[in-house]
């Protein structure tokens, strides 16, 4: 199992990167491990890649809201503290979903994030935390609403000739505590469906909520009924399934359609129920 | 693609602790580079697509499936086979601990498990049995069970590894 | 004489090697100037080879040779077929096929290029004109009238229709007060070695001798298979089995790219390199157990067994496995129809069409592991129909331990623990405190099922077992070689081939006792046909046994030499000496001794009796008589019934193998076996779809059990030596394999009872999307 040839280039930095995207048939490789083995099968195969990997777009600054480098780990990721610290422990615990160790280690979010893998854990924490993808391109950088990125499987807001440099996550307010859930497919490691919840706690009542839900289907999305339902106090699950429905439900030999639409609500209950248990410090 | 770019490119890597200057087509696999150009046939391949972790070694301290890792995304780093784990004469503690708690049978996912191991216990060095479990999840073992393989690695950390 | 080593847990001396990456396997074979084969495979399931244009690839630089059916026109093809069973058709299968390909995976055309890199990309560049064919993958429809045929020239679909009647079972079941049936459907799996298959061959033109590297686990049958494929002397053809990662069963198969290897290098003058990748292991290798079975028991009131009767359609897919054929888990799941409980009236049927699916295979176990569920599923359902506990059901039916008893299917049971393993297994789950436990939970709408799998294996597949599983009238030569060098080190050397169970160990462990010498003096060579005795190679629970029982006989021959050769250095009669700890001493006077380093070192120097053959070598053989294990495996696991999840509390096996060799050894086998039936269970699946399309191509869709998918599996050993083998070993390793899936199906069918859907398990995989339609099913039908 060998990739077919292709050209290879290692940027020197963004715009070099960026200049090298004008060339129709060139992709991107961060870590590789989405690529990599669609490439091995030839079922992927660009003419060019371009080597982002020694670029400086490693690391997590935590000021007013933290911006992660696109080239961040899911390992350092699901590690850093600052996340917890703000609420926002479901964009953590969505980095330590993410397959295995060593997948964990080669794995970025950036890369994650830009190839538009419906099955990845990383949108559900972006929806959630309501963060920004910031691109740089041609023109410069732009920053994308999360709520607008993800258009369907492996299609994203992001232009042809555009890379993602950085997730930035606002902070939100006081009494707010976040959680992730998921039922991963024992193979790779990606969720069969996963909810992220994040809630704000104010007098004993839920005041504001987010939840992202991915795996399910072709684009990540928000489940507007089930947040309704949690700011009303009503049951979440059953609301979730009114969001389930209007999904394009993926099913394959393993598991079906039905069976993903079942437990998704299921899944997105037990995230608000943790979210909530969290934000009034209660178990984790 | 212009031939400049499709043509062998120089990759230089710390092998075990010397360094190794390759030139090499740009779609060689880590995995490839280790066995064919520098003979270390200790890292094994099992699945190609990276979810049995046969090809782990470490990339910089880190854990990494070679089979999915370009030779030329690793230019510049360190590389740790098992050839580079303990010294020609004996075992490593983790070997050896392996040794005397029947963690292996075949042999074939040994390397990428021992390696694994070193991780794991490098990032936690007292892991108690389901953050083992948690932490070998991307290496596949076809014929212990795990059972065996579990007792290994609680007996590494008792014997220090990753301290 | 003292026992040392035999039943200690000698630590293995083959670990090092691995654990240093040092060991050598099949890729790691790299003779200089060697070229990489890659096989072009069908990506149809029956399809008519219009034209097959390999131009373009045979002139991409780096390419030596590509390949097709037409270049081995010359060559005889496999031929395969069981002579001493009449039921049984005859099956040839060319080396690449001329006519179609007969599922996806079948290989078509070979590429040999400078490197593997270079061989895929040739791959890319032939253009195969495929006409459709119409495909059949069900085995049941491949039996029907105008079903499409696989092979044209046999007539039909059907290899084997075999049909066995012990007593009255039909007369039984005419008159019995309860009959119970199950159908059952037990899905396809895979051995699934980490290692997958690979060969290389180096074909000297000027010797005619040829050498084939190749990872199996029978060197010498892989050997006469070759010379016989090739027209060439067996002593032409060397075979190396170099550390074989994985087996299984799996590679108790010759396939055609074991034979098409060494003919490219004839051809080209070179060394040729295969190695198999994952997706084609996945899809073209082997795979194995998928049984559609049928089966009735009759019982009284009580719930004495009264009769059985068992329907088996193996599903073969497209070519007989070579050399077992497709029989091997239908026909093996017949035999063990009755298991040890004691039913003398009996039928079975077994039938194995080839369909449109990758040939069928040995795999650990085979077709017991299947025929083990269905039996075992039916009687747990019986169990619930008469209101009776399931364990002491079978308590009721088990055969007494420890005397001989003869199976209604011809099986002389040797003497096991058949009640005492249930009995310790029940002791050790504390089976009666879980029962409580799961009515608690029932009640709180948690769903805890128990399930309990006891059973009786074959120990040690030689002629007399090989006929009571339905393989009569062959013998097999196994021997093996103990040879003490001057200075009282021992080389041992056979035909068995360790492929992760630790011979290098436990063979050394036998003689080690045998010739009261230190273990670390012992070496094991094997893997090698120009150097190591003739033996049929390791499987089916065979080496303890087979190889085991003649390495005692032949270490009794060399330590008959050492008796006479002491004596006659201590001027004592050999009748009054004896072999203790290394010394040869007179007996009842310790003090005058020598030591075995003496004794042996006068039979290369002397001094010696004159009328001794010196030589301190013997090469002996065992045919072992019948002999049978017995194990229990408990198998605790929680439904969730939101999400169709199992969640597995415990798994526990009591194993009874006669005489332990090396209980580190057993457990490690046990507990990797159970592994694999978790796999069989819950994880893997090898689905087609309805044009013969397979949906497993890579390790992302067919699942390797995982560290977090199972706990640690609880042993317990029993030991019942055998009273008719050498050494009272029974042989052990498959038994987590057949035990294991029924524990876990019955306990997953346990859990579920209380919501209605216990018997509608009907099949493996069970994955939770299965469980989840099990429950809605059910919920649906109130």
């Amino acid at each position: 199992m060998i990739p077919a040839q292709f050209a290879y280039r290692r940027a020197t930095s963004v715009a070099d990167a960026v200049a090298a995207l004008a060339d129709p048939d060139a992709k991107v490789i961060a870590g590789g491990h989405s690529l990599v083995p669609m490439m091995k099968l030839r079922l992927a195969r660009p003419g060019t890649l371009i080597d982002i990997g020694g670029l400086p777009l490693r690391g997590i600054a935590d000021g007013a809201e933290i911006v992660v480098g696109s080239l961040t780990s899911h390992a350092d990721l699901a590690q850093a503290a600052a996340f917890a610290a703000a609420g926002l422990q479901a964009v953590a615990e969505c980095a330590a979903a993410v397959g295995d160790v060593q997948v964990r280690n080669a794995g970025t979010i950036g890369g994650s994030v830009a190839h538009g893998d419906p099955a990845s854990d990383a949108p559900a924490g972006l929806i959630a935390a309501d963060a920004r993808i910031r691109v740089a391109g041609a023109a410069g950088e732009r920053e994308i609403a999360v709520d607008a990125f993800f258009q369907g499987p492996f299609w994203t807001a992001l232009g042809e000739q555009e890379l993602v440099s950085a997730i930035v996550f606002p902070k939100p307010a006081a009494g707010s505590a976040s959680a992730y859930e998921s039922i991963e497919d024992p193979a790779s490691g990606y969720p069969l469906v996963g909810a992220a919840a994040l809630v704000t706690v104010a007098g004993g009542r839920v005041t504001a909520v987010r939840i992202g839900v991915t795996g399910v289907s072709g684009t990540p999305f928000r489940a507007t009924n089930a947040e309704a339902a949690t700011l009303a106090g009503a049951p979440v699950a059953d609301a979730a399934r009114l969001d389930i429905t209007g999904q394009d439900v993926f099913g394959d030999t393993r598991f079906d359609e039905e069976y993903r639409r079942h437990i998704a609500a299921v899944v997105i209950g037990r995230a608000v129920e943790r979210a909530i248990a969290r934000a009034q410090g209660g178990s984790q | 693609m212009s031939d400049q770019d499709t043509a062998l490119h120089r990759v230089t890597l710390t092998v075990n602790g010397t360094s190794r200057t390759l030139d090499i087509e740009p779609r060689t696999l880590l995995v490839h580079a280790l066995r064919n150009e520098l003979s270390l046939t200790g890292t094994k391949i099992g699945c190609d697509t990276s979810q049995c972790g046969a090809c782990t070694v470490l990339i910089d301290g880190r854990s990494f499936k070679s089979c999915t890792v370009l030779a030329v995304q690793a230019d510049g780093t360190s590389v740790t086979t098992i050839e580079g784990v303990g010294s020609g004469r004996e075992l490593a503690a983790v070997q050896e601990a392996f040794k005397q708690h029947h963690g292996l049978q075949c042999g074939y996912c040994t390397p990428g498990m021992v390696l694994a191991t070193v991780e794991l216990l490098n990032q936690n060095a007292n892991p108690d049995e389901a953050a083992i479990r948690h932490g070998l999840a991307g290496n596949v073992c076809r014929c212990t069970g795990y059972s065996g393989i579990v007792d290994s690695v609680k007996a590494a950390a008792a014997a220090g590894v990753g301290k | 004489m003292t026992t040392r080593y035999v039943g200690a847990p000698v630590l293995r001396v083959e670990d090092p090697a691995f654990l240093r990456g040092r060991a050598a396997f099949i890729d790691d074979i790299a003779p200089p100037r060697c070229l990489h084969a890659a096989f072009l495979r069908s990506p149809h399931a029956h399809a008519r080879i219009v034209r097959i244009d390999t131009a373009a690839a045979a002139a991409l630089p780096g390419v030596h040779a590509v390949l097709t059916g037409e270049d081995f026109c010359d060559e005889l093809p496999f031929t395969t077929t069981i002579a001493t069973r009449p039921e049984c058709k005859t099956g040839t299968r060319r080396l690449l096929p001329l006519d179609k390909a007969r599922h996806v995976g079948d290989p078509i055309a070979v590429v040999v290029a400078d490197s593997r890199y270079v061989a895929e990309d040739a791959l890319d560049l032939i253009v195969v004109e495929w006409q459709l064919l119409p495909v059949v993958t069900d085995p049941e429809a491949a039996l029907l009238a105008g079903a499409p045929l696989i092979h044209e020239e046999l007539g039909s679909n059907d290899f084997a229709h075999i049909t066995f009647t012990a007593g009255d079972p039909d007369g039984v079941f005419a008159r019995a007060p309860r009959t119970f049936s199950k159908r059952f459907h037990f899905g396809r799996t895979h051995a699934a070695p980490l290692e997958g298959r690979g060969v290389v061959a180096d074909w000297d033109a000027t010797t005619g001798k040829a050498t084939v590297w190749t990872s199996t686990q029978m060197p010498h049958l892989v050997r006469g298979m070759l010379a016989g494929q090739f027209g060439m002397p067996e002593t032409s053809l060397r075979v190396i089995c170099p550390a074989v990662g994985g087996g299984f069963g799996l590679k108790v198969q010759l396939f055609v790219e074991e034979a098409i290897v060494p003919l490219l290098s004839r051809r080209l003058g070179r060394p040729v390199k295969w190695i198999e990748d994952r997706s084609e292991a996945l899809g073209a290798s082997g795979h194995s157990k998928e049984v559609v079975m049928d089966i009735d028991l009759a019982t009284d009131d009580e719930g004495r067994f009264l009769a059985l009767r068992g329907r088996y359609v193996g599903d073969g897919g497209a070519y007989l496995a070579h050399p077992w054929t497709s029989l091997i888990d239908p026909l093996c799941a017949a035999s063990f129809l009755p298991s040890f409980y004691d039913v003398q009236d009996l039928a079975y049927e077994v039938r194995t069409p080839f369909t449109n699916k990758c040939p069928s295979v040995a795999y650990r176990g085979v077709g017991w592991t299947p025929g083990q569920a269905a039996r075992e599923i039916l009687i747990d359902e019986a169990a619930r129909a008469l209101d009776i506990d399931p364990v002491e059901l079978r308590l009721r039916n088990a055969v007494p331990d420890g005397i001989p008893y003869r199976s209604a299917t011809g099986a002389s049971y040797d003497g096991g623990s058949f009640q005492g393993a249930i009995r310790r297994a029940l002791e050790l789950v504390d089976y009666d405190g879980l029962r409580e436990r799961q009515a608690t939970l029932r009640a709180e709408g948690r769903y805890l099922g128990i399930g309990v799998s006891p059973f009786v294996e074959q120990g040690g597949w030689a002629a007399r077992i090989a006929a009571v599983n339905g393989f009569p009238g062959f013998a097999y030569l196994d021997s093996a070689s103990v040879s003490m060098e001057p200075d009282g080190t021992v080389t041992v050397a056979g035909g068995f081939q360790s492929n992760g169970q630790g011979h290098e160990t436990t063979m050394a462990q036998v003689v080690a006792d045998a010739l009261q010498v230190p273990f670390e003096s012992v070496r094991v060579l094997q893997g090698d046909t120009d150097t190591v005795p003739y033996a049929t190679g390791s499987y089916g629970s065979r080496t303890a046994v087979v190889a085991g029982g003649a390495l005692l006989r032949a270490s009794g021959d060399v330590r008959a030499k050492l008796l006479r050769l002491g004596a006659h250095l201590l001027e004592a009669s050999p009748d009054d000496v004896e072999l203790v700890d290394g010394l040869i001493r007179v007996a009842g006077t310790p003090s005058r001794s020598v030591t075995i380093k003496q004794a042996a070192a006068a039979a290369y120097w002397g001094p010696r009796p004159d009328d001794l053959d010196p030589a301190l070598s013997a090469t002996r053989s065992y045919d072992p008589p019948e002999t049978f294990s017995n194990a229990c495996v408990v198998a605790v696991v929680e439904v969730d019934a939101r999400t169709g999840q199992v969640a597995i509390e415990r798994l526990l096996v009591v194993e009874d193998c006669g005489t332990i060799v090396n209980p580190l050894i057993v457990d490690g086998q046990v507990s990797g076996a159970i592994a694999q039936a978790v796999g069989a269970v819950l994880l893997e699946g090898l689905p087609y779809d309805e044009h013969g399309q397979f949906r497993a191509a890579t390790l992302a869709d067919f699942l390797f059990p995982k560290t977090t998918d199972l706990p640690s599996v609880e042993v317990d050993h029993l030991e019942t030596p055998s009273p008719v083998t050498e050494g009272g070993f029974k042989g052990m390793g498959e038994g987590g394999l057949i035990g294991g899936p029924s524990a876990l199906v019955n306990a997953i069918a346990d859990a579920l009872v209380p919501l209605g859907a216990g018997a509608s398990v009907v099949r493996t995989p069970l994955r939770p999307c299965d469980i989840l339609e099990l429950i809605d099913a059910a919920r649906a039908a109130v």
